[in-house]
């Protein structure tokens, strides 16, 4: 379980996290979810310990995760958004060194490391530096390493960013699979269908503030299950009902552009975030 | 070990650079060798110069070599790769990963240090070196890889490096005893310059080169930067809001 407490960071002036206050249970996949700056990265770099809070705290299991904290951190695997990795490691090494860092017995490394390099397709470049790594291939490769340490707790920044469809609707079903495991998975993304169809719950933040939590579904319902779509002075605008009867006696009544479909997570990340940032946000 | 990880991780990569690293290692006090050594000879308290040097530019190698060592590759990690992210998330305590970079980084030193004796043995100078010469040259090491990670927590981009190289440990390559004797110096920098590291090591390599005696104050010294700057690195690593 992860729980954060008031969590605050602060750079000088500027707050990137405002009193954020979570509670994540064991085997949850949740989505934390926010325009760019909202404070996805600054949370997930705290809960890495890469930064201090300047408020509040973060407890893993009841333990209270700091740089001192080797017990709750062995718990944890983290999937950033940059490429985090030595570059002039070759593959094998990264999954070495990972394995070291976690004090595994050279023999389980070895077993362990073949494993996921197979399982993620990137065995026949083991021997090849990170520096010559496409993309994907990177991100692949640092999915491998977090899961090289059978972490309870993966933290995944944006792990989809960058990667073409065919790889994300892969990384999807890993992510599924390891769910099943009943590992907690913390989630950012900007890929809100992706939060929608993988998380349990999620959590909407703008401005490091928490501004609502719910499952998708019960967030959708806060809408209407569905949306009518029509172009209004040259802008899209879409209209959301309870029921479907009421959402096509609404369209019927509307211009031969208009279009009825199912409501989103993202209708509801851009009514409420969007609505903030202004008529560019929507 | 965490520690253990670390050492791993800075073998693989003199395993890999070798060649780069033992270049850059040779290149450089090399050139000091012919030219103030064989190019312009002269004597020194009365014993050929190049006596006087070589103890100074192996202690100067010493310096640079685990200088270098740690602060490129923490400032490489820390701000361009992110790869410290790695380290800071796993189980393994951050003074061990301190301790292995510091290790590692004298290591470097050591080798650097270690070419020069080796090239310096076919001049036949009777210098001696031996296993407490080594322990000093270790201990030096030691001393310029925690300096280093403490640079490398302060730099707040990667160009800051070698910043730090041009201001500190340019001017103590040539003022710390390596080229000419600290004794010429005014009376207030005499005392200041005897009391940095690098004085220290010179002093005390030359002293063993010439078969002296060499009392503990030197190591005193460079025990006291050592302390200081760990203590230093460990606050950084534990308690700065943001690595």
């Amino acid at each position: 379980m992860i729980e954060l407490h008031d969590l605050t960071k602060k750079f000088e002036e500027f707050t990137a996290v405002d009193h954020l206050n979570l509670r994540i249970e064991t085997g949850e996949f949740f989505g934390l979810l926010g325009p760019n700056g909202a404070g996805k990265t600054t949370t997930i770099s705290m809960l890495s310990t890469v930064l201090l809070p300047t408020e509040g705290e973060i407890r893993i299991d009841g333990g209270k995760l700091d740089r001192k904290a080797s017990a709750e951190k062995r718990k944890l695997s983290v999937i950033t958004q940059e490429y985090s990795m030595r570059q002039d490691m070759t593959m094998d090494e990264v999954m070495e060194y990972q394995g070291r860092l976690y004090y595994m017995p050279k023999k389980e490394i070895k077993q362990k490391s073949d494993e996921l390099l197979e399982f993620a397709g990137l065995i026949e470049y083991r021997h090849r530096v990170v520096r010559h790594l496409s993309g994907g291939m990177k991100r692949k490769l640092m999915v491998c390493r977090a899961l090289m340490t059978e972490p309870e707790i993966l933290l995944l920044d944006e792990p989809t960013a960058g990667m073409d469809a065919i790889s994300r609707r892969q990384m999807w079903q890993l992510l599924r699979q390891l769910h099943s495991r009943n590992i907690t998975i913390l989630l950012t993304t900007h890929y809100i269908d992706e939060a929608q169809s993988l998380c349990d719950r999620v959590a909407l933040i703008d401005k490091g503030r928490l501004d609502i939590i719910d499952t998708p579904q019960n967030l959708i319902d806060t809408l209407g299950a569905f949306a009518v779509d029509e172009i209004e002075n040259d802008l899209l605008k879409s209209h959301y009902f309870p029921d479907r009867d009421e959402a096509i006696r609404y369209l019927s009544g509307a211009g031969q552009d208009a279009s009825l479909r199912a409501t989103t997570l993202e209708d509801v990340f851009v009514e409420r975030i969007g609505k903030r940032l202004g008529p560019q946000g929507k | 070990m965490g520690i253990v990880a670390v050492l791993w991780e800075k073998w693989r990569e003199f395993r890999r650079d070798f060649y780069k690293i033992t270049l850059a290692a040779v290149i450089t006090p090399l050139m000091y060798l012919i030219v103030f050594g064989l190019g312009i000879q002269t004597t020194s308290h009365g014993e050929p110069y190049l006596n006087f040097l070589i103890p100074g530019i192996v202690a100067l190698s010493t310096m640079t070599g685990s200088f270098s060592a740690v602060a490129q590759n923490m400032s490489v990690q820390r701000l361009y790769e992110k790869a410290l992210d790695q380290v800071m998330v796993s189980p393994t305590p951050l003074w061990q990963f301190i301790m292995g970079q510091v290790i590692g980084g004298s290591l470097r030193g050591m080798y650097s240090g270690g070419i020069i004796l080796l090239l310096t043995l076919p001049i036949r100078t009777g210098l001696v070196f031996n296993g407490f010469s080594v322990f000093i040259m270790f201990l030096n090491g030691t001393v310029f890889a925690t300096m280093a990670l403490v640079f490398s927590f302060l730099a707040k981009s990667y160009t800051d490096a070698p910043r730090f190289t041009a201001y500190i440990i340019t001017p103590m390559s040539f003022l710390c005893n390596t080229f000419f004797s600290t004794d010429q110096m005014p009376r207030g920098i005499r005392q200041f310059v005897a009391c940095l590291p690098l004085s220290q090591t010179s002093g005390m390599i030359r002293g063993i080169s010439a078969g002296e005696y060499v009392g503990f104050r030197g190591i005193i010294v460079l025990l006291i930067y050592l302390a200081a700057f760990s203590l230093i690195s460990v606050i950084f690593i534990y308690k700065k809001k943001t690595l």
